[in-house]
């Protein structure tokens, strides 16, 4: 990897958020095709998929379910490898955006070590659709959280509790682009919008390739793989039911890595979500005004920021009323659909314990023959002793190898 | 997002006038004319209305001074708080907005919430945790009068902890005994004394999560699985070296009486403290930031440092469960102390006591919490400028 010899000067770029705006499948495909990019001199250092996220919790200090432990000293590790690199480096997380100043301030200084010209890339997407997919994500991390409450919270100016601060720290765009920018010219500050519905499928990724410094670099090939494993959103019925799963397993029914696996991945991202014909989440009129108002605000002050914006400010200017579906409210949702989509998981999870109880029977027979196999061997080793020790007696030659084998024998169980 | 200059000179003043061990509050600094000359550095970067608050209230508890109080400060200005919570506030301006359309409100510093004071505290104490050097506790010289063999404590862990601390009997990991003692508490207590303990061995968990996920559970954690204790050891020792004792007044007391054992001069390190509420629930925040910050065996290092400026507010309040998990508790409990009575067991005390009366707290208050934060800030803080 650290052939490529540059001619530019050494150039990092900081993904920093914000979530839910496609930054999963960026993240997947810097992954999956990070020896190619190496190759054409862009660095996306990661040994493992979640390594970026591991040094944004060692910035932050965030304890994340268990996680930090292996989070211990992995910004330092990051930017190691970021400064030793002579091209351009991509750094991204979207937990990165709630970092405070004197965090950025770190974070800037570290990985530019005084040579390095750094941008700061935000995504962002309308309010109107990223409140609901905020709460989604709650719900999916054990949250019980109803979603009028939620609403409540993040609509509270004193923006108190750890629910509403952490929403603002991730999703309001203004601020976290002063905080990430200031002290950067406003052209090394990027704004990517996330294109309004129905807008053609490469559109988000053209953008992300511009500020990126990808464009021409990757083909269709390399992100086929993280096209398929993207995650489309859950409906506000199957929320609802995941909503109700939480409150029965977070007694210690499911602890830790089984509820991501059993909850998060098998249900919420492998079932639910590929649910079709079913209502999405959306916002009630009076948060809806609200939203949309705020989102006039943003616009204004980002044009006023002159940002670089790869994209239209107008993407983030909520649709106006009328163009999607009725509000359904999650939290008096259609019992039928959530009775429904209840079948859909039980048979999931039937399925999954069917290949389970198959895959225990597998390996119940390999340690079974593994065992008769160890049995045979040591039935054959003992006859063999016993030949050689009887033969022992009567020939000479058998009397010298029993003895030697008996020293060195010693010998071992000494040093042992 | 330009901020007006004058907004900048009153909080960087008033900044300096923090670092330097004043104590006045945001409102009286600008009503009484705040430093209107003064020059504020470029890039000067105003600290959270939090992260001043703390500093102010450090001045009124810390006993350095000068350019050592000034240290601390600045390590507490220098750092963000860990985990989550609200971004930097600014400080609150009498006329019009201090510049910000968008971000964190302002806010007066005097009325910051608690738990953000307490996640700034929480900052500078791990902080101060890890620069402290500890002093290495040794375990005295196994002795020929010490019991190591003998007597073996098992049960509520800081109560035989402390048992054991003043009997003089060592804990063994062999698990070779001729006599255990099983150390029967309340219930909420138990539950209370085994958080206590996984804290200070430097878990995160919360009391209510604690209790919340126990009591979903068909088994308990070993050391409040009372029945399940005596029973491993009468498979060892036999039922009658077996004793339950419940404990009423001074536990050591009580196991010297239940055993003929002398209460003895304490001189072996504490292995666990016994804390208040408020102060476990303080170690369990500090664990969060130094688990994330440093390995096992530093992070171990730093709680070590920091126990004794915790313990010094005494234990404080007894805990109990949560209101909603109460009935869960009580029939816990009688199952456990019919269970205990079934068994050939030693019976010293009553083990209808384990059935709990719910007196205590159902929380730590974080009132209570944040004044036991800034006490040991200022107490690590002293040690950290060699005082």
């Amino acid at each position: 990897m650290g052939e490529h010899q540059p001619t530019a000067p050494r150039r990092v770029v900081l993904h920093v958020g914000a979530p839910k705006t496609g930054t999963s499948f960026v993240q997947d495909v810097l992954w999956r095709n990070r020896e190619s990019l190496a190759e054409q001199g862009i660095l996306y250092p990661a040994d493992r998929f979640d390594e970026h996220f591991l040094a944004a919790l060692d910035l932050l200090e965030l304890s994340w379910g268990g996680l930090e432990k292996q989070a211990v000293g992995a910004w330092d590790r990051l930017v190691a490898r970021v400064r030793d690199w002579p091209g351009t480096s991509i750094v991204s997380h979207e937990i990165l955006a709630t970092a405070s100043r004197q965090q950025v301030r770190r974070a800037v200084d570290s990985l530019a070590g005084g040579d390095a010209e750094v941008h700061v890339v935000l995504s962002a997407r309308d309010l109107v659709r990223q409140i609901p997919a905020e709460w989604q994500e709650n719900v999916k991390h054990r949250r019980t959280v109803a979603y009028r409450d939620f609403l409540d919270k993040v609509t509270d100016p004193a923006r108190q509790g750890t629910l509403a601060s952490w929403f603002w720290g991730v999703q309001e765009v203004p601020d976290i682009l002063a905080r990430w920018g200031s002290g950067l010219p406003p052209e090394q500050v990027h704004v990517v919008t996330v294109p309004k519905p129905g807008a053609p499928r490469d559109l988000l990724w053209q953008r992300f390739e511009r500020v990126l410094g990808l464009e021409g670099l990757l083909d269709e090939s390399a992100l086929a793989d993280a096209r398929r494993r993207a995650n489309p959103s859950l409906g506000a019925n199957e929320t609802a039911l995941i909503r109700r799963i939480n409150e029965r397993v977070n007694d210690g029914v499911l602890v830790g890595d089984d509820y991501r696996l059993l909850v998060r991945e098998l249900l919420a991202h492998r079932t639910l979500s590929h649910r079709r014909r079913t209502a999405r989440v959306g916002l009630p009129d009076d948060v809806r005004a609200w939203a949309v108002e705020l989102s006039d605000a943003w616009i204004e002050e980002l044009g006023e920021q002159r940002y670089d914006v790869a994209g239209d400010l107008e993407d983030l200017r909520p649709d106006p009323q009328g163009t999607e579906a009725l509000f359904v409210d999650p939290d008096h949702p259609d019992e039928d659909a959530v009775a429904d989509a209840g079948l859909d998981s039980i048979v999931m999870l039937l399925s999954e314990v069917a290949r389970l109880q198959e895959s225990e029977r597998r390996l119940g027979r390999e340690l079974a023959d593994t065992r008769a196999e160890l049995d045979r061997s040591r039935g054959l080793w003992v006859r063999v002793r016993r030949r050689v020790v009887r033969a022992a007696d009567d020939n000479a030659l058998a009397a010298v190898g029993l003895a030697g084998y008996r020293r060195l024998r010693g010998l071992i169980s000494r040093s042992a | 997002m330009s901020v007006p200059a004058d907004y900048e000179q009153a909080a960087w003043s008033w900044t300096e006038h923090l670092r330097h061990g004043g104590t006045r509050t945001w409102t009286d600094w600008l009503s009484s004319g705040w430093g209107s000359d003064a020059v504020v550095p470029t890039a000067w970067v105003a600290p959270g209305a939090a992260q001043l608050e703390v500093v102010r209230r450090l001045a009124t508890v810390s006993g350095l001074d000068g350019p050592e109080f000034t240290r601390l400060a600045d390590l507490v200005l220098g750092r963000s708080a860990p985990g989550r919570g609200l971004a930097h506030q600014p400080l609150s301006w009498p006329d019009r907005p201090p510049g910000r359309r968008f971000g964190a409100p302002p806010v007066d510093p005097s009325v910051v919430p608690e738990e953000e004071l307490l996640r700034v505290a929480v900052g500078g104490l791990a902080e101060l945790a890890l620069q402290v050097p500890v002093a290495r506790e040794r375990s005295p010289r196994r002795g020929w009068l010490s019991r190591t063999s003998d007597v073996q404590v098992v049960g509520a862990p800081v109560t035989a902890a402390a048992v054991r601390r003043r009997l003089g009997l060592t804990a063994r990991r062999s698990g070779r005994a001729s006599r255990v003692v099983v150390m029967v508490q309340p219930f909420d207590r138990l539950l209370a004394e085994v958080w206590s303990a996984r804290v200070q061995r430097g878990a995160p968990v919360r009391w209510p999560g604690f209790v919340r996920r126990w009591s979903g559970r068909a088994d308990l954690p070993p050391a409040a699985d009372l029945p399940g204790l005596a029973r491993r050891w009468a498979d060892r020792v036999g039922a009658e070296q077996v004793h339950l004792v419940s404990v009423h007044g001074d536990p050591a007391t009580a196991v010297s009486k239940a055993l003929g054992l002398p209460v003895r001069h304490a001189s072996a390190p504490l292995r666990l403290w016994d804390l208040s509420p408020e102060a476990v629930d303080l170690c369990r925040r500090v664990n969060a930031v130094l688990a994330v910050r440093v390995d096992q065996q530093r992070h171990r290092a730093a709680l070590a440092g920091l126990m004794p400026g915790l313990a010094s507010h005494g234990p404080g309040e007894g805990l109990t469960v949560p209101r909603g998990r109460r009935r869960w508790a009580r029939s816990r409990a009688e199952g456990l102390a019919e269970d205990l009575r079934s068994g050939d067991y030693g019976v010293h005390g009553d083990l209808g006591r384990l059935v709990p009366t719910f007196a205590g707290v159902a929380g730590p208050d974080r009132g209570e919490e944040l004044a036991v934060a800034l006490s040991a800030c200022a107490g690590l803080g002293e040690e950290w400028s060699g005082g």
